[in-house]
């Protein structure tokens, strides 16, 4: 081929390089246009008072000791008391949080977990990690020669390590995972196969790891995903080809998501030590919750980096667990921290690095590299309207 | 967790700078282009559809008051003052009937 032909392309590329980045400088400036406030400023000038925890009101009432090895992820069931937990320690243990014993230990095949998940009826749970493949482990099962719960389904075909897992609400036989592939799959655990990939096509998903899944309470068709390119991304589970809506703001791996409790919101947690909060409908990056000590705007060398993220059950109370052990409680609506959980009383030795609510969210469970489990909930003298 | 990529998500052929062969190199620029430029293309059509759908859609203070709305009108066992009715059972983990001399502060609700 001549090589007049190769440099045809190079100006191509490079025109089409920058049409690429004006676009991007234009969208990035109508957003910001349409940003006239955030939730904590509007909430502010509807004069919204913070909400108030005196010192003993969120209490440590569990504490959830038997994994040997740092807690990499937990999951509740929807029938509120059962917990499932993963560790380094290669094991799944699942608890009944309430009495605080545990009703099964696992011995996983493959030792380095990363994420756990409870189906929705509570009868199965499943693991990823290292092993690049999902494993799905039915609790009524007979036990083997060993004492140990075999494996009953594999999803195989990830090309890299799966980071996390959920069940689709309602849905014992279907589940999402996020992988190191940069790919999420929708998997039909009858069969084994994969329903649908996320993000296959070259550029059309996620450009880094896939840390984290959340499916919608309220539309189990949509997902958001967190990824180390720092994006999350929604998902429509009938359209794999691309992405409905792609978030860019954090300016590190997003490691966590959640769906906000009314469906229509999605929070974020990253390694730039924030977390934010997301419009699915607009597109709109509605709140920035950036902790005291970060200068606004910029990030700082060494700020603590969130692992991840719960919602309680209104939407009122984030969650975030950080790199340094912090566990903050901020109020959404006024973007204040008014609690620590990791300087109270039965606080953590060490990292926070998975935390979820109970289903009917009147508990916190947070899992911690000091290989405990804690559970959390309001102790003090509530007031019901 | 260390979050780095496993190598073989790649489906582009690898470049090969030992190659002096300028036929095959240049070969390869050009597939190599050709696909960067499709993907740029790609790009360029999704940025375009976000610009146009922007003009349809409101100021993030529209959507704000919504979310004040739903998390307001939501029950919260969380929260020192929230919506009823209370569920006699957020209190669970403070009863601790089943247990014997426990050392944790016992709590009722009236």
């Amino acid at each position: 081929m001549s090589s007049s032909s190769v440099s045809e392309l190079k100006e191509r590329h490079i025109a089409a390089t920058e049409t690429v980045n004006s676009l991007r400088q234009r969208l990035n400036h109508k957003r910001l246009q349409l940003l006239d406030t955030d939730i904590a400023g509007y909430a502010k000038s509807q004069g919204k008072s913070p909400v108030a925890f005196g010192p003993t009101d969120l209490l440590c009432c569990r504490i959830l000791q038997g994994h040997t090895g740092k807690v990499y992820s937990l999951d509740w069931t929807p029938e509120k008391n059962r917990i499932v937990s993963a560790s380094q320690d290669g094991r799944l243990i699942v608890w009944n949080a309430l009495t605080s014993q545990k009703t099964h230990a696992i011995k996983l095949p493959c030792a380095w977990v990363m994420t756990c998940a409870f189906s929705p009826g509570g009868q199965s749970v499943a693991c990823g990690g290292l092993d690049s493949a999902c494993s799905i482990f039915n609790l009524t099962s007979p036990t083997d020669k060993d004492g140990n719960i075999p494996v009953s389904r594999m999803l195989s075909g990830h090309k890299g390590y799966v980071s996390s897992c959920q069940f689709i609400p309602d849905e014992n036989n279907y589940l999402i995972t996020s992988s190191g592939d940069q790919t999420c799959v929708l998997w039909d655990i009858n069969t084994g196969l994969r329903t649908s990939v996320f993000g296959v096509e070259f550029q059309s998903g996620h450009t880094a790891d896939v840390l984290s899944v959340s499916i919608s309470n309220s539309n189990s068709r949509m997902f958001v995903s967190g990824s180390c390119d720092a994006t999350a991304r929604l998902w429509d589970t009938r359209v794999a080809s691309r992405a409905a809506r792609t978030f860019h703001g954090h300016e590190g791996d997003v490691n966590s998501v959640k769906f906000f409790p009314d469906g229509n919101r999605f929070g974020t947690g990253s390694d730039d030590g924030t977390c934010r909060l997301y419009d699915i409908r607009t597109g709109h990056q509605l709140q920035v919750y950036s902790p005291p000590h970060q200068q606004q705007g910029g990030t700082v060398p060494d700020a603590p980096m969130v692992t991840s993220i719960a919602f309680s059950i209104s939407g009122r109370l984030l969650f975030a667990g950080y790199s340094n052990g912090d566990c903050l409680v901020w109020d959404t609506l006024l973007a204040k921290v008014i609690l620590n959980l990791g300087s109270v009383h039965n606080s953590h030795e060490a990292r926070v690095s998975c935390l979820g609510l109970s289903a009917d969210g009147s508990a916190l469970c947070t899992g911690s590299w000091d290989t405990n489990l804690k559970i959390w909930a309001f102790g003090g003298h509530r007031k019901v309207i | 967790m260390d979050s780095t990529s496993q190598p073989n998500g790649n489906d582009r052929p690898p470049t090969s700078r030992s190659q002096s062969n300028t036929t095959s190199s240049n070969y390869i620029g050009k597939h190599r282009l050709t696909a960067i430029i499709s993907q740029h293309n790609q790009q360029i059509q999704l940025i375009q559809e976000e610009l146009d759908q922007l003009e349809t859609l409101g100021e993030a203070s529209l959507v704000c008051g919504q979310l004040i709305s739903s998390v307001e009108s939501s029950t919260d066992a969380l929260l020192p003052v929230t919506r009823g009715p209370a569920d006699g059972g957020w209190d669970r983990w403070f009863q601790r009937a089943n247990q014997s001399s426990s050392s944790r502060h016992r709590r009722r609700w009236i």
